[in-house]
């Protein structure tokens, strides 16, 4: 039954549904698995298979340890419209004390799906105490800390909602009001507090439906300054910075969410203003300390979003709004036919580097043309996300000869100067020497599946009909197979069946010896007269003596066997007096049967020569006591 | 002059079949040629001629589905594939211009059976009713075989596991030889052979309009009223049909 049940848990694996290969996969890594206290760590999370617009995931509270995002890197490759990516986050963790540590798994948003890294272990070790650094806190986003130099900033004036606490505020800002579609809004979260605080991170996240957001690593001595607003004096700090790009023109209400703080109970007096922005200041306060959460909630922010001008518009245009430079080169000038030039294009400036495309390669005749690898790399610059992108492309000339390849074309919108700007690669001249080799996939690109074209169906059609006669003899043969089994089952089936009855006969006839005897007594009988038939056609004279000898035996088996006598001890008067209780006295046949076992007699003991014509006459009186006594017995 | 009797009327009866099977390849070559000329008309003539000689032979039906593709009669290549799948039902090139010819329909039925009844469904459809009972015949062989050696060798024939696997197997083919034969018996396929033809509430022309239905699609017959049949779809619908309107798949 088990390996019945093992049979069927294969089968059941063997039609189970394929995993997608293409399918998007997360994983998480450190780079080391133990690290001192106060060493830098840096916790990688990667996302590969077919993906574009990845957002970077927010790290969830990490015990014992901060956490700063430093950007991205990415590695994509387009061929045949198909993409595969692969993209890694960076993160610089900071172990505040010894010990195990897990760091739980990070969900990360891949299109309308949550996919989610598999938890890691990390041991810290105690190593040399952080200077200054204070008792180990809860923050999971940069905490403030170590002291920074400060700066006195004007007095300005923010408005404070009514009904809430004004020692401690939060204002969100946009760097401009206005903006092109697909250009670069900076979001600030500026924190103004007269309290010992400690920004927490977000506790609801912003709602930014419509814009692509890359997150600004922040500093881990986050910069602030004392500005003196609404006659009161506060420590300001930037906290938070996102890059948002707006991806459709139109007029957009931004909610900041809300923002997690946590502050000791007083605000600190005037007096005790510069112990304020003494160390006890952004940090965990003094060791015994009541510190309380704040939850700041920014009012929303209005932005308007221009469309890109329509106006000189290049064709080439396919949505990069920013500054952007191109270089371009190819690794060879001089080649034989099929061999493959990979012209590769490099894209360097500010703006969302990862919507860029590549620019698009004209239809060439002279060449084969593949997608090859795009790699980006994202990186901050003051307040801008910029970055580079490389595009690489393999051309495979067919015809020998001089020839060229053609200046590709990339433009793109420059908000400042407000006009389209378009790049162009060289002509690259190339020269192609004749060769006898077919075309074949080049061996760099061979065995990468991602850069072989896909067999797909041009239409759709009947397919043809089939003209070939199939061979007659194999249905026949299954015909006579089928009618062979179908016959064998018929004739197995009854021979089991009388085998079955067969051995249930003998076993009764093995429990009782009479009832054998009874029923086998009439096929004896049957047997012995077909024996007695045989002799009594024979003509010799001591035949006819042999054939009543065996008569006699004959008759008185079966009557021994019918009664359960013994064939040996019984008696012609025992067999008188059975035969006379059953047929009665006066019985006809019974007197003949008597007369024959006289008639046996006297042939026995030669008292007289018996006539030959007796012996069918006691074959026949035979026959009938078999046949009466048969017919008694039912 | 007893044996030239005897001969005379063994040719009178073997000669007959012996003719057919001549002719068969010269006219299958025939039709073929019509079909690959485009005389589909022609083709689809002859094709039908060789399966009134032989109508066991699936690529007869499937080659006349065919032709009845290119000539537009979708409902008769539909039931020709159909009729092609019953002899041959693992045929890849069938199933495929059957499902082409569905897609050329003006109608389609969704198929919300349960996955279990379409799974038991499709593994019945994938053997012939003779490929089910000649395996469930050849089982059963070997086990009156091991039954017979039982009795005349007094002792168990198989080991322990053997047998019980092999009267499971015994069941299993009993099942299916039943499934079969419920599948071919019970629910009698069918297909819309009309333009357009309205499924009633009842058997008779009085009966509200249930549903309508265009040529080419499969139906299941589950009863038989005079000249009306019921019909179940796979979507679950049921109405009464005229018999004029759907031809039955059967050989």
């Amino acid at each position: 039954m088990r390996k019945i049940l093992f049979i069927l848990a294969v089968l059941g694996c063997a039609f189970a549904p394929r995993l997608d290969a293409e399918e998007v996969r997360v994983s998480a890594s450190l780079n080391k698995r133990s690290v001192q206290v106060g060493e830098d760590l840096r916790l990688n999370i990667r996302v590969t298979g077919q993906t574009m617009n990845l957002q970077a995931p927010r790290l969830p509270a990490l015990d014992g340890f901060e956490a700063y995002y430093t950007g991205r890197a990415s590695h994509i490759a387009f061929v045949n419209g198909v993409s595969s990516s692969n993209v890694e986050f960076s993160y610089t963790l900071i172990p505040q004390r010894a010990g195990r540590f897990t760091i739980n798994s990070v969900d990360v948003q891949v299109g309308q799906n949550v996919l989610r890294t598999e938890p890691l272990e990390i041991e810290v070790i105690g190593g040399q105490a952080q200077p200054a650094r204070t008792q180990p806190s809860p923050q999971t986003v940069p905490a403030m800390q170590a002291p920074a130099p400060m700066r006195t900033g004007n007095d300005q004036n923010y408005t404070v909602s009514p009904g809430t606490d004004d020692n401690i505020f939060v204002q969100a800002g946009l760097d401009k009001k206005e903006a092109y579609q697909n250009e670069q809004v900076l979001l600030t979260y500026t924190l103004f507090t007269r309290y010992d605080t400690r920004y927490e991170g977000f506790e609801r996240e912003p709602e930014t439906s419509g814009f692509w957001i890359e997150e600004f690593p922040m500093d881990r001595d986050v910069p602030r300054e004392t500005v003196r607003t609404n006659g009161k004096r506060y420590v300001k700090a930037d906290v938070k910075k996102l890059a948002l790009f707006p991806t459709a023109p139109g007029n957009y209400t931004i909610k900041p969410g809300s923002l997690k703080v946590s502050i000791r109970e007083e605000p600190q007096g005037s007096s005790a203003f510069d112990e304020f922005f003494s160390d006890s200041f952004f940090t965990g306060g003094s060791f015994f300390a009541r510190r309380q959460n704040r939850l700041l909630e920014p009012p929303p922010i209005q932005l308007t979003v221009k469309p890109l001008p329509e106006e000189r518009k290049p064709a080439s245009f396919q949505g990069a709004v920013g500054s952007f430079r191109m270089t371009a080169l190819i690794d060879k000038d001089k080649v034989k036919q099929n061999e493959p030039i990979t012209l590769k294009m490099i894209i360097e400036g500010d703006g969302n580097i990862e919507t860029l495309t590549r620019p698009k390669v004209p239809a060439l005749t002279g060449f084969k043309t593949y997608d090859a690898d795009t790699n980006s790399k994202l990186f901050q610059t003051d307040n801008v996300i910029g970055g580079t992108k490389s595009f690489e492309v393999v051309f495979i000339p067919k015809d020998e000869g001089k020839s060229f390849i053609p200046p590709l074309e990339f433009s793109y919108f420059d908000p400042r100067q407000r006009k389209y700007v378009t790049l162009r690669t060289p002509n690259f001249p190339v020269e192609v020497e004749h060769s006898d080799q077919a075309f074949q996939m080049p061996q760099e690109l061979a065995g990468n599946s991602i850069f072989q074209k896909r067999v797909k169906s041009e239409g759709k059609d009947i397919r043809y009909i089939n003209e070939k006669l199939p061979d007659i003899s194999k249905m026949r043969t299954s015909d006579t197979v089928y009618k062979a089994l179908l016959w064998g089952n018929a004739l197995l089936f009854i021979l089991l069946i009388a085998l079955w009855m067969k051995d249930r006969q003998d076993r009764l006839f093995s429990k009782d010896e009479a009832l054998r005897r009874r029923k086998t007594a009439r096929s004896t009988a049957m047997a012995n007269m077909s024996r007695l038939k045989k002799l009594a056609r024979s003509s010799k004279e001591e035949d006819v003596a042999l054939f009543f000898v065996e008569l006699e035996k004959a008759m008185t088996q079966y009557i021994a066997d019918k009664w359960n006598f013994s064939t040996y001890g019984v008696t012609r008067r025992d067999l008188e007096e059975t035969l006379t209780a059953h047929f009665g006295a006066g019985d006809a046949h019974l007197q003949d049967v008597l007369e024959l076992f006289r008639l046996c007699d006297e042939s026995r003991f030669g008292k007289g020569s018996i006539p030959a014509a007796s012996k069918k006459i006691g074959l026949k009186i035979f026959e009938d006591a078999v046949n009466r006594i048969e017919r008694m017995r039912k | 002059m007893r044996r030239f009797v005897l001969f005379f009327l063994i040719a009178l009866c073997v000669g007959p079949s012996f003719c057919v099977a001549a002719d068969l390849p010269k006219t299958f070559q025939e039709a073929n040629t019509s079909y690959r000329t485009g005389d589909y008309a022609k083709a689809s003539e002859l094709y039908e001629s060789l399966i009134a000689q032989e109508p066991r032979r699936a690529v007869f039906y499937y080659n006349l589905g065919n032709a009845y593709v290119r000539l537009g009669a979708l409902s008769k290549a539909i039931l020709n594939y159909e009729k092609a799948l019953l002899l041959d039902p693992r045929n890849a090139d069938i199933r495929a211009n059957l499902n082409y010819a569905r897609g050329l329909l003006e109608y389609r039925v969704e198929d919300t059976r349960n996955w279990y009844i379409k799974a038991t469904g499709a593994v019945l459809r994938s053997m012939t009713e003779q490929e089910v009972n000649t395996v469930a015949l050849a089982t059963l062989f070997i086990f009156l075989a091991g039954g017979i050696l039982f009795f005349l060798r007094g002792r168990g024939v198989f080991w322990s596991f053997w047998r019980r696997f092999l009267f499971m197997i015994l069941l299993i083919a009993g099942l299916v030889v039943f499934g079969k034969q419920a599948q071919d018996n019970l629910l009698r396929d069918a297909v819309v052979m009309q333009k357009e033809c309205e499924a009633r509430y009842g058997p008779s022309e009085h009966d509200q309009v249930a549903f309508r239905m265009g040529e080419g699609i499969k139906v299941f017959v589950v009863d038989r009223r005079e000249d009306w049949s019921r019909v179940l779809l796979t979507n679950g619908e049921s109405g009464w049909v005229k018999d004029s309107d759907i031809a039955e798949v059967k050989i």
